[in-house]
């Protein structure tokens, strides 16, 4: 590769070399914001500028090519056609768009997915919020061993999902699991945990734990992210702002409520887009708690999972790929959704950064 | 920082607090250390009844653990290599070259951050096993050579705080650009670059999806992977269970404990600015 353009660049330099044969011309770079400023006519050949780019980006530009922008292509072809591994991908139309929505209709396997997912979601990215904030909070005060704490909550969060998994197997064991055994403490007896079907958002069922509750109180335990981040923010809230509400005889719930919280609302946007992506996308702990089934009856077989079995285990690559499409889709729109809600909710402005 | 001080109910709160979260772990290693017949007969006492601590060889020995290890290790090496260096070079081509199309490109990288994964899952899959690389470790390794998003925002957005003025410096003293990225930035962000060496080595430390989808042969299981097969064989062995459970975290913790600032920066800073 050379840099061309007849200005005489030494061919064997290459690439990376040609930008520092500009050293004759250092004012044409000693400015910043080189794109707002006029740019004399003998800075570095801009083609070999261009070159450079691309060659420092070229790892990733082979990846996103390779492993993005053509999987991106062929899922989306392959989600109009029947594709089995065995033959070609075969255009079938819309025909596996229509089975989803037909099953969406009779609330089964894609239904039943959707409604697993959006359970889970909506039970676990409130909770993790409120905790999140939560422990923060309590970190923030003048506590004796704070940094101790901090560990202490953090420490689940980097813990492997398949330890974790094990272990919340075991602990929300329905005979011998140490949760139940706490819970029958206060009078709640008999819960299935991972074993059991039932929901607690519905309302016969409050304290009937099922596994999507399970799988929402590990999430929970692993908060320790999120807490971070809202520790972090919680320092950058400048100080004047607690004082004078305290000067204006604010007390110490209402600081936190009219203080902390509104400061903290560009984490609390940024927790809610992205504990939406993930619970949405979450399939390991899914995947080793029910066995790789989705059982007891169904009632953990997330999207993600069902997606997962319907493309390596029944080798239904169109009707796996227009369902990632799908879910794609609705994703976009709810983030774009929280993105436009965020304006009447979210401060910016004070933000010490 | 304000601070309130902290009233006793206060105290008692963050107390309770840390006990609920450390309880599972803690209850993890205790019950991995008790004979198999506690955790059935009597398995809420908190203490083993006898210090088993041969659960630990007896869970080595049970599966191929020291093959495991092998490959768990080859890949987070791998990896850790090919992130370090892919993501690096990249950030510095979205940092400090100007270039058109780097800001459209780094919009894609960002993009593809919030890319479902279910959407690439099947044709990256059946691309990597028409390049021969199903059923070898190579699958999960190479694709850390080509760029990850996450890292490459994180140590652009390091590269960012390094006064021009030092490449300017380099370039003035004749360096290519190469060589203003390999002995001046380079250098310059150990701290950076340590955090994305860090989370990748957890990352795949940790991996479970990329093994169940690219490996087959048990020969080739790293640990994640290796502990689910043990998870269904050895249902009835839940201290053994659990002692290899806690011998597969063990390093992890070990590391975050050592790592503890470069850790919890790393996720404060990506967090906010992202």
């Amino acid at each position: 590769m050379t840099c061309g353009g007849g200005t005489g660049w030494d061919n064997h330099a290459g690439v990376v070399n040609c930008v520092s044969t500009s050293q004759h011309t250092p004012s044409a770079r000693l400015s910043k914001h080189e794109d707002s400023v006029p740019q004399p006519s003998t800075k570095p050949n801009p083609l070999c500028r261009e070159l450079t780019g691309l060659f420092f980006a070229s790892p990733w530009l082979i990846g996103f090519l390779l492993l993005f922008a053509y999987p991106f292509a062929a899922s989306l072809y392959w989600s109009f056609c029947r594709y089995d591994l065995l033959s070609p991908p075969d255009f079938i139309g819309t025909a596996n768009y229509r089975r989803l929505g037909a099953e969406l209709l009779a609330g089964e396997r894609f239904g039943l997915a959707l409604w697993n997912t959006c359970y889970y979601t909506l039970l676990s990215v409130p909770l993790s919020i409120a905790l999140g904030i939560g422990l923060a909070t309590m970190l923030s005060w003048k506590i004796r061993g704070q940094a101790l704490y901090r560990t202490i909550f953090f420490l689940p969060s980097v813990m492997p999902v398949v330890a974790s998994s094990v272990l919340w197997m075991w602990l929300l064991d329905p005979r011998d699991g140490i949760v139940n055994y706490a819970l029958s403490w206060v009078g709640i007896d008999n819960q299935l945990w991972f074993r059991g079907a039932s929901e607690t958002l519905a309302p016969p069922g409050w304290f009937d734990f099922g596994s999507k509750d399970a799988l929402a109180l590990m999430s929970l335990w692993g908060v320790g992210n999120f807490m971070v981040i809202y520790l972090a923010a919680i320092g950058d809230i400048p100080m004047q702002l607690f004082e004078a509400a305290e000067l204006d005889g604010a007390g110490r719930l209402r600081r936190f409520w009219h203080v902390t919280i509104p400061m903290l609302s560009h984490v609390i946007f940024f927790n809610l887009v992205m504990g939406m992506i993930q619970s949405v996308q979450a399939f390991t702990q899914i995947y080793l708690v029910s066995e790789g089934t989705g059982e007891p009856a169904g009632w953990s077989l997330v999207l993600s999972l069902h997606l997962f079995l319907s493309a390596f285990q029944d080798l239904d690559m169109g009707y796996a790929s227009a369902m990632a499409w799908i879910l794609f889709v609705v994703l976009l729109v709810a983030t774009i959704g929280l993105f436009r809600t965020s304006r009447h909710w979210v401060h910016y402005q004070g933000v010490v950064r | 920082m304000k601070r309130d001080r902290a009233t006793p109910l206060a105290h008692t709160v963050v107390v309770a607090s840390a006990i609920i979260f450390a309880v599972p772990i803690i209850w993890m290693v205790l019950s991995s250390l008790k004979p198999g017949t506690q955790l059935t007969e009597d398995p809420y006492s908190l203490l083993p009844v006898r210090w088993q601590w041969s659960n630990y060889p007896d869970a080595i020995s049970s599966m191929p653990y020291l093959r495991y290890l092998r490959n768990t290790l080859v890949l987070c090496i791998g990896s850790v290599i090919g992130s370090v260096l892919s993501c690096s070079v990249a950030a510095y081509a979205f940092a400090r070259i100007r270039w058109r199309g780097r800001n459209i490109l780094f919009g894609i990288v960002i993009a593809t951050m919030l890319l479902p994964w279910h959407v690439t899952m099947i044709p990256r899959f059946l691309l990597l096993r028409e390049l021969g690389l199903y059923n070898t470790l190579a699958a999960l390794i190479v694709p850390t050579f080509l760029g990850d998003a996450f890292f490459i925002f994180l140590l652009r957005q390091f590269f960012l705080t390094i006064p021009e003025e030092l490449s300017e410096a380099g370039r003035l003293d004749g360096l290519s650009e190469w060589g203003i990225f390999s002995r001046i930035i380079i250098p310059l962000s150990k701290p950076a670059l340590t955090t994305v060496a860090l989370f990748q080595f957890i990352a795949s430390w940790n991996d479970f999806n990329g093994p169940l989808l690219y490996l087959s042969d048990p020969q080739k299981f790293p640990l994640a992977y290796g502990l689910e097969q043990f998870i269904s064989s050895y249902a009835d062995q839940t201290n053994l269970l659990l002692a290899a459970a806690t011998l597969f975290t063990l390093p992890i913790v070990l590391l975050f404990l050592l790592a503890q600032r470069t850790f919890l920066e790393g996720i404060a800073t990506t967090g906010l600015k992202g």
